[in-house]
């Protein structure tokens, strides 16, 4: 491909992940998606008859708490506690940004 | 190429514990964090730091650099033995492919990463490559009615000899209509490159949107303080509002007070569904700067029987 093509790309927002995505590209088993799942651990995924699907919130909550149990040794709760904090203060963040401080 | 020396990147001696080393690895990945660092350069710092803790944690990697780099500086030119490739066999734990394809060329040579000499003739790794992560920005106008973005970035390419080098690459994006604050745009194979054939990962774009003078984004929705006067508020008024697309006319209800919200449903960012248009009503008082102004508040306050603090008196 040319680099001046125009790159056209889809939104995550509207395009769901499933599960086996999500691990893929936090480069983990799915296995380690569903126990963190069972155990309560990620509140914005959605089942939907059956089948687990993800948002780029939980994309990015696997991909935080995956590298916290990786580089600290961290337990999945405070893995998962970490993660909430961190999207407390995106979340802050983005408030501050929008009121231009 | 470059000697690297990870001893140095991690800060400890060459005879450091296995815990020293996690310790220390420890120390940086939390000074480094990308969701706290406020150094300019934490991402290329924590990509040399868990380049260096993915040698030295693993006793089998940590042995070979010993060997390779005791005569080594840090910076100094090297080449890898040519019998390196057949002398050791790696594994790869800890660090996932799509991370370690971010690692350096001297990473790569050294320990069979994406590229590396050892993996050129086996060709039984196909791994795809990872994501890689950028954020755009753009101005609220694009949001409304769509754009077209030259966007400048650093990605990983890899050359004909197979090695991975970051590349500064021209991309033209088109934006779509109705994107907002935090959404991610997703181009399929635009990522770091997969290795043994594997295919490429994706560029995640993340929206970011410019502050503007008078428009807040919460999601689709949109927020603005709307100032009124006195009499449109308390009498009831029909006005213009200003938006990225065009003048849109609201109607006050009559009673309006400062505080109120009114909500103007599917005029925020356009999409499916569109976001809403909130309105925080702020009535602005006109000065009693003239004679006349200063006659009519006078007028006000002797005919009319208004107490603003009723609850005081209690």
């Amino acid at each position: 491909m040319r680099e001046q093509d125009l790159l056209i790309g889809s939104l995550l927002e509207e395009t769901w992940m499933t599960l086996e995505q999500v691990a893929a590209a936090c480069a983990v088993e799915p296995d380690w998606l569903r126990r963190h799942i069972d155990e309560g651990l990620f509140p914005h995924a959605e089942c939907v008859a059956g089948v687990w699907r993800f948002t780029r919130v939980g994309l990015v909550r696997a991909r935080r708490m995956r590298q916290l149990e990786r580089d600290f040794d961290a337990a999945p709760e405070l893995a998962a506690l970490m993660a909430d904090l961190l999207e407390e203060m995106d979340h802050l963040r983005t408030r501050l940004r929008q009121t231009g401080t | 190429m470059e000697f690297h020396d990870y001893y140095q990147t991690l800060g400890v001696s060459r005879d450091a514990s296995a815990d020293e080393i996690k310790k220390a690895f420890r120390r940086l990945a939390r000074k480094y964090h990308p969701d706290i660092s406020k150094e300019a350069d934490a991402e290329a710092r924590m990509k040399a730091v868990n380049e260096a803790y993915a040698v030295l944690s693993d006793p089998e990697k940590r042995a070979a650099y010993d060997r390779l780099g005791q005569n080594y500086q840090a910076g100094q030119d090297f080449r890898p033995p040519p019998d390196w490739g057949e002398a050791y066999e790696f594994s790869t734990h800890g660090f996932s492919p799509g991370e370690e394809a971010e690692f350096s060329d001297f990473f790569s040579q050294l320990f069979g990463g994406p590229g590396g000499f050892r993996r050129q003739g086996g060709g039984h790794f196909r791994t795809p490559g990872g994501d890689v992560r950028a954020e755009v920005l753009l101005d609220l106008d694009d949001s409304f009615n769509g754009a077209t973005r030259q966007l400048s970035l650093q990605l990983p390419q890899t050359d004909a000899q197979g090695r991975v080098r970051w590349v500064t690459r021209s991309l033209n994006v088109k934006i779509p209509q109705g994107v907002h604050e935090g959404q991610i745009i997703r181009l399929a194979g635009q990522g770091a490159p997969g290795m043994g054939g594997g295919p490429a990962g994706d560029l995640l774009l993340e929206v970011r949107i410019k502050p503007h003078a008078r428009l807040r984004t919460e999601g689709r929705d949109l927020r603005m303080t709307l100032p009124l006067a006195p009499w449109e508020a308390a009498l009831g008024a029909t006005v213009a509002v200003e938006l990225p697309n065009g003048h849109l006319k609201v109607r006050i209800p009559e009673g309006a007070q400062s505080g109120r919200q009114l909500r103007v449903r599917g005029k925020g960012i356009p999409g499916t569904p569109p976001g809403d248009l909130l309105l925080d009503l702020q009535v602005v008082l006109p000065p009693a700067d003239t004679p006349a102004a200063r006659q009519l508040y006078e007028t006000m306050a002797q005919e009319l029987a208004f107490d603003p603090r009723p609850s005081a008196k209690q």
